[in-house]
């Protein structure tokens, strides 16, 4: 029997102690997973991993060494404590060093583990046959996907006397659905299998396929309302988390580098919530790497900043408190939610009188992290509406303007959310369809 | 290392019932150090480590991985390989075979002029500090709002042995130093630059690169953009588009698209599908001048490899040839679909993965003209010479990507600076608009996404200055 994650954990810190380090934390992870691949509809390739992950945080004398072994025996995490005392002394003090926090209480989350997960994972096909029978009953030509399903434990120690230890299962499925050149996409996220979720996920991807069906046509660069799908929302909610780490604004990737919380940062109706506490959402967990508790709580409320993410370690250079957020060095998001408003996505369409509905997106690169200038580029099915009527299905358009003005100009929020995790979506968003007036559409001249 | 325990794998998958096993021994080992404003922040390190095992059971896929190395676990992974394959060979419709190959058994490894070792984290550091003391002290007329500098190590081994005959040991080890830095001014706003530099060897490429160097002559020249940079002008001008967007638009609109699994759609639902579809090869994509080249065996490079995953023999891939859609990137199951032979484009970014169809080191292959020549008979253009934001659609036609560094040319003469001018256009107008490319070929690091789980593996991108013919741009909002 494989030794308990958090007994490995508090071995190794331990050994970290013995050897000379002043502090040390171990976090420990023991992965199996399973995913089945799918295109042209049909399995092209199932993969399964088993894998032990030891991340080691040690300090001495302000100095901060943090190490990352896969390792193929635990014993080899004993070599590398052992090389990393002799690197020490050659190290600079941490700029950002504080000493690990005291341990709190934790409350431990329940609900992380499904047995169907765990059930599924020794046959997961069934699951991609049921994916691609849906789709193939509406019509669709092709698709294209993944599911992939986990059960992960997840062991903590510090030297503070922490020891800490959770399991989760994790399911995360999406679907392509192609009908000639249109093309739909949708997926889900959850610690919880439903296959009905499943099936919608591959319903949604052959509804939007069907609808985008038809000759795309270009539409004239400048200024559209968008609708945005929980999946765009989803994919910029992610760089709108990401910078919200306390770490990220002072490396200059952010936003919020020249705004102080507090601060009106985006349209009073937009919430959004780091939500670790939820936990159904893929990412939920009780504890952060440093073995405080996480907590569900905005980042941004009611249009205002709240407050960044912050470890330790920031929170004491910044003069604020830990959120639960670490990350030894980088504070980050675990899961966000994006509170629903009270729209249904048709009240939202005709809201529009010349506008685009995205569905997809992906590519969301920056020109300037601190101004927020940014693109993203539309796939899938994608729409031009005008007098709140959809009137053809649009192609290669990109979004490009600044995400505080994205932020500020939300009108509407959808009442219905949709828990979102693929490729261009990690970690995953609970997230309503959204509406923004006014932003920058740009597609290529030639 | 560990021949035997691989070729045991292997055999014991083909008793199993597989028609073709691969057992493939991959570690990854290394360091990073992270400071901000020549502070240090953190030093890391990091071993990946194990065996991944690929099977085809009657025409289906099998992949499962172990970091447990001994024969009890790989005993394991090598059966539940064969399962998963078995089970799912039912639904194939059409089952997986390889192409015919010449495979290798050889020993290779990137020389280090200077090891990795021989200069300790301290002196690292202080590599990065002066990055920072050299820009902080560039800053004229603007504040350094922030710069974070990295420096990371890594070294690949790996060793593949398959039921085809090949085995194949090889060591890569690689450096990069990158930054980023933000000017800030209270009436102008502020402006961010990220650079990295790349490759395979020891840490002798330090003294090329020259970090520090570099950052003060980028502050210097993005303070001058920032406090007097321009709009670009609205009506379609030439653009002289420098190397290193050169470089990001022929691995983003050659490279991705020409790969095969790509063009067959079974990165359909994550990296996306290609313009390029079965049967266009021999088609006109660009001009005489449009020539890229996908290379592994360049000495120095960062996507460097002389055999892939799959055993097969590197070579330099000419995927469009003076305009024409040449070759495609193909691993052995392409290969076969297309009736052609490999070319060794099959690479894995660990043990954990399965090895697919990646790029390496993919280049505009440089024409014969000077900076100057390229410059001299342009009446109004402009000259862009690096970028920060960039993306593509999906199928690689539609792109942007948007000037950092750019400047006016009037009457043959770079002028002023010009501010964010946006190129946004389609693959097939940007090859058939090039009239000129420049003979000076720089390459450029990077670490390139693909695959479910989503797999970085390094790669150069490169290329000369090249010149279009009247493009209009867009501004940025």
């Amino acid at each position: 029997m494989a030794e308990r994650v958090s007994v490995l954990a508090e071995r190794l810190v331990d050994e970290a102690l013995r050897r000379g380090f002043e502090e040390a934390a171990a976090l420990v992870g023991r992965t199996k997973a399973v995913m089945v691949k799918m295109f042209n509809s049909e399995i092209s390739v199932v993969q399964r991993w088993s894998s032990l992950a030891i991340s080691l945080y040690l300090a001495k004398e302000g100095r901060i060494l943090m190490t990352t072994i896969h390792p193929s025996g635990a014993e080899k995490a004993g070599a590398l404590i052992e090389r990393a005392i002799k690197v020490a002394p050659q190290l600079r003090p941490s700029m950002l060093y504080a000493p690990l926090p005291e341990p709190a209480r934790v409350e431990r989350l329940e609900g992380l583990v499904d047995s169907a997960v765990v059930n599924a994972m020794s046959d997961p096909e069934p699951l991609a046959e049921a994916m691609l029978a849906e789709v193939g009953s509406l019509g669709v030509e092709r698709a294209a996907g993944a599911i992939t399903l986990s059960f992960a434990e997840k062991g903590l120690a510090t030297s503070k006397g922490v020891k800490l230890e959770e399991e989760a299962t994790g399911i995360e499925a999406y679907l392509r659905a192609f009908i000639g050149e249109a093309s739909g996409q949708w997926s889900v996220g959850s610690r919880r299998l439903r296959v009905e979720d499943l099936k919608r996920v591959a319903r949604t991807a052959a509804e939007l396929a069907s609808q985008a069906k038809g000759e795309a046509k270009q539409v004239e660069p400048g200024a559209y309302d968008v609708v945005l799908s929980p999946m765009v929302v989803g994919n910029l909610m992610n760089l709108v988390g990401m910078m919200a780490s306390a770490l990220a604004v002072m490396m200059g990737n952010s936003i919020f580098a020249r705004v102080e919380p507090g601060s009106k940062v985006a349209a009073e109706k937009f919430t959004l919530v780091d939500d670790p506490r939820t936990p159904e959402l893929l990412g939920s967990t009780a504890f952060d790497d440093e073995g405080l508790p996480t907590a569900s709580k905005p980042i941004i409320e009611g249009g205002v900043l709240r407050t960044l993410l912050h470890n330790s370690k920031t929170a004491a250079k910044m003069q604020a408190k830990s959120t639960g957020n670490a990350g030894w060095l980088f504070p980050h998001t675990w899961t966000l939610s994006v509170k629903p408003g009270d729209a249904a996505l048709d009240e939202m369409i005709r809201e529009v009188k010349r506008g685009v509905i995205i569905t997809n997106n992906w590519y969301t690169r920056l020109q300037n992290y601190v101004e927020g200038i940014f693109s993203t580029i539309a796939r899938d099915a994608a729409f031009y509406v005008e007098n709140g009527e959809i009137k053809h299905p649009v192609t290669r358009i990109r979004i490009a303007d600044r995400l505080p003005k994205l932020l500020s100009n939300i009108e509407l929020l959808g009442k219905e959310l949709y828990d979102i995790s693929w490729w261009e979506v990690s970690p995953a968003v609970r997230a309503p369809y959204i509406l923004a007036r006014q932003i920058n559409i740009s597609r290529p001249f030639e | 290392m560990h021949e035997d325990l691989l070729q045991r794998c292997v055999d014991e998958a083909l008793k199993l019932g597989a028609s073709y096993a691969e057992a493939r021994f991959h570690r990854r080992s290394g360091s990073s150090i992270f400071t901000r404003n020549g502070e240090l922040v953190g030093y890391g390190e990091s071993i990946r480590e194990g065996v991944g095992i690929r099977v085809v059971v009657n025409g289906a896929l099998g992949f499962s991985a172990s970091n447990s190395i001994n024969w009890e676990s790989l005993r394991e992974a090598v059966a539940e390989a064969v399962k998963l394959a078995s089970a799912h060979a039912k639904l194939m419709k059409r089952p997986i075979e390889f192409s015919d190959a010449r495979l290798g058994k050889a020993k290779y490894e990137a020389l280090c002029l200077k090891p990795l070792d021989s200069m300790g984290p301290e002196e690292k550091i202080a590599v990065l500090a002066e990055i920072w003391e050299r820009a902080k002290t560039a800053v004229k007329q603007t504040k350094l709002m922030t710069l974070t500098a990295q420096y990371s190590e890594d070294v690949e081994e790996k060793t593949v042995v398959n039921s085809d005959g090949a085995l194949i040991v090889s060591r890569v080890p690689r450096v990069t130093v990158s930054y980023n830095f933000v000017l800030l001014h209270p009436q102008k706003g502020t402006l961010q630059r990220r650079f990295e530099f790349g490759g395979s060897g020891g840490l002798e490429q330090l003294g090329k690169w020259k970090p520090a160097e570099h950052a003060e002559e980028e502050v210097v020249k993005l303070e001058k953009v920032l406090l007097e940079g321009v709009e670009p002008p609205k009506e379609p001008v030439d653009v002289i588009v420098g190397s290193e967007i050169v470089g990001l638009i022929v691995h983003e609109s050659c490279g991705h698209p020409s790969e095969a699994d790509r063009i067959l759609g079974r990165e359909a639902a994550q990296a996306g599908m290609s313009f390029i579809k079965p049967g266009m090869l021999g088609q006109r994509i660009g001009s005489e001048h449009a020539t890229v080249i996908d290379d592994p065996t360049i000495p120095g490079s960062y996507g460097f490899y002389l055999y892939d995953d799959e055993g097969v023999p590197a070579r330099a891939r000419y995927l469009y040839k003076n305009g024409i859609i040449n070759e495609h990137l193909h691993n052995r199951w392409t290969a076969k679909l297309f009736g052609v032979e490999s070319n060794a484009a099959a690479r894995a970014m660990d043990h954990d993965s399965e090895p697919i169809i990646r790029m390496a080191n993919t280049y505009f292959a440089p024409g014969d003209y000077t900076f100057e020549e390229l410059v001299e008979d342009v009446k109004l253009g402009v000259y862009m010479r690096s970028y920060m934001e960039w993306n593509i659609d999906d199928i690689r036609w539609g792109q942007r990507y948007v000037g950092l560094e750019a400047y006016l040319i009037e009457k043959g003469e770079i002028t002023k600076p010009v501010r964010n001018p946006a190129l946004e256009i389609t693959t097939g107008a940007f090859y058939s608009k090039v009239d000129a490319a420049g003979k000076e070929l720089r390459f450029y690091p990077g670490m390139c996404g693909k695959g479910e789980p989503s797999q970085g593996v390094p790669v150069w991108f490169g290329g000369p200055d090249v010149r279009l013919r009247s493009v209009k741009l867009g501004v940025v909002a």
